[in-house]
């Protein structure tokens, strides 16, 4: 493991600060050439990864609106309000119930989140 | 790795209950689908729709489920829990809310405020912390209110977790009690709200702050602890101080915690309400799809088993005796009886329970199995605590997919 870590007894002993490097965040959203697909990159993932997305059961159009309503008016996230319309559509159609997922994107990076050391 | 010297007593407990029922070579048989899941593919499919995931490596943790990278949301591979009672500090499993986490922390430097409606508001160092009183050890089990929600029928939105966000641990810290005493609480204090290091990157986004009433806060078993299963706690399991409170789920109990606020109203913060509430009804639960009226905060466990020797589609020798084993818990009344079934829940007989660690542990139940007949066996276990709770046959369900306790079940082949 590439990621210095001190460990806690030795942290107890020499008094120094307790250190950990999070795992690069490898996961990406699904690539989509909807409008609402830039978006959901510039306003969805300050927050959160995108595996939130990703994980999700099969969810239909309402869930998707109020997952992104609720991040806009109950986590104050900066979304705009002409906003909201392309980023629900965009993950209804690319997470949404009935979509398939692919294996890998464009990138051939997986999309089902990840992040963390994979050696 | 030196095996931990509890792990190592519950081994050799194993291996005594096994010769002395002559079970040696049927459990050796059993170790092969056992140990599979931690093993190099870096990938497991947890049993529900869209449930492929990772496994990652985060800092002080063994390969963990990843359920979210940021903030970091770990499951333990199932098969720990087959390791021993105790769930090791590198596969305790890690739940945030928020991704502004503390990744450096000088424990020199790190504060408690206590403030509020108080006589004396503190800012204790944790040297100063721990000398307020003797240090107490008590072993309890920390589960997630959202464990094994990837199981609901109908499926429920949230973090899309198997059974892997439960944790026994031994706990060593203070009793909370201390700290409030050395306060002093005055008249009207209500509630008691905890926040820790852990914030939201951005401003607006609601702290994850939870509240206990003050008469809980002041039982003398919740506690600020400082080391789990006799090390310091990792840094995402809330270093260098967590509150654990005895029988409640995870989501009281505060990682990183350095602010403790006491109140004179009930705490309405975002993570009390609407967040983390339960049908407020008997059975805490809706007929699938449907809103409860009214709601309160969540609470205790409810009482679960699991049967851990033995997986979905693990195959076992016909007509040889195997050893199942499982673990119980509930939230602090103590189990009391372990039911086990080979036939789907037709017959039922008592499993023989473990060494009790004390009443908020896992507790560690196994019995004899021989399968008859070739072909697949249904097994199920079923726990009851001392006030008669037990789980029941069909899942209950609630809007927010938490508080499962459906009786579990596996199955096997026998071959």
């Amino acid at each position: 493991m590439l990621m210095l870590i001190l460990g806690c007894a030795t942290v107890a002993a020499t008094a120094t600060a307790a250190e950990i490097a999070l795992p690069p965040e490898n996961a990406q959203l699904i690539e989509s050439p909807l409008h609402g697909y830039a978006l959901a990159q510039a306003l969805c993932l300050t927050c959160h990864s995108p595996d939130y997305i990703a994980y999700q059961p099969p969810s239909g159009p309402a869930y998707w609106r109020s997952a992104v309503l609720k991040m806009q008016k109950v986590f104050a996230a900066p979304i705009p309000d002409e906003a909201i319309d392309p980023i629900v559509e965009y993950l209804i159609a690319t997470y949404g119930k009935g979509r398939e997922r692919p294996a890998t994107n464009a990138d051939g990076n997986r999309p089902v989140n990840s992040g963390g050391t994979r050696k | 790795m030196s095996l931990h010297p509890l792990r190592l007593a519950s081994a050799l407990s194993r291996r005594g209950f096994l010769r002395s029922t002559g079970l040696l070579a049927a459990g050796t048989a059993l170790s092969g689908p056992l140990t599979q899941a931690l093993g190099a593919a870096g990938r497991v499919i947890l049993p529900f729709e869209n449930g492929a995931r990772e496994l990652a490596t985060y800092p002080q943790k063994r390969p963990m489920i990843l359920l979210t990278a940021r903030p970091p949301q770990l499951e333990t591979p199932f098969a720990v829990f087959n390791e021993g009672i105790l769930t090791p500090n590198d596969a305790f499993f890690v739940r945030y809310h928020l991704s502004g986490i503390p990744t450096a922390i000088d424990p020199t430097a790190f504060r408690l405020r206590v403030h509020g409606r108080v006589a004396a508001p503190l800012e204790l160092s944790l040297d100063s912390l721990k000398s307020l009183a003797p240090p107490v050890d008590l072993v309890a089990v920390n589960q997630c209110s959202g464990n094994s929600r990837g199981h609901f029928t109908p499926r429920v939105n949230g973090g899309q977790l198997s059974h892997g966000a439960m944790g026994n641990a031994r706990w060593t810290g203070i009793p909370l009690k201390a700290v409030l005493d050395k306060a002093g609480l005055l008249p009207g204090a209500r509630q008691v709200a905890f926040n820790g290091l852990d914030h939201a990157p951005l401003p607006g986004t609601p702290d994850y702050v939870k509240a206990l009433e003050v008469d809980h806060a002041l039982d003398g078993e919740v506690m600020l602890a400082w080391a789990m299963n006799g090390a310091d706690l990792p840094m995402l399991n809330g270093y260098p101080l967590r509150l654990v409170v005895p029988g409640y789920y995870g989501t009281y109990w505060v990682k990183h915690v350095d602010d403790i606020d006491v109140l004179d109203q009930p705490f309405t913060g975002f993570w009390m309400t609407p967040a983390y509430r339960i049908p407020d009804n008997p059975s805490h639960s809706v007929e699938p799809g449907t809103t409860p009226e009214r709601t309160i905060p969540i609470d205790r466990l409810t009482i679960r088993s699991f049967i851990t020797s033995v997986t979905e589609g693990a195959t076992l020798p016909t007509g040889r005796v195997a050893e199942i084993r499982g673990i119980a818990f509930d939230s602090g009344h103590g189990i009391r009886e372990v039911l086990f079934s080979s036939d789907a829940g037709r017959s039922w007989r008592p499993a023989e329970l473990g060494a009790s660690l004390g009443r908020y542990s896992f507790r560690e139940w196994r019995i004899a199995f021989k399968p008859a007949s070739r072909g697949q066996h249904t097994l199920m276990s079923r726990a009851m605590n001392r006030i008669g709770e037990t789980q029941p046959l069909e899942p209950l369900w609630n809007p927010a997919g938490y508080r499962r306790n459906v009786i579990e079940r596996v199955n096997v082949e026998a071959v």
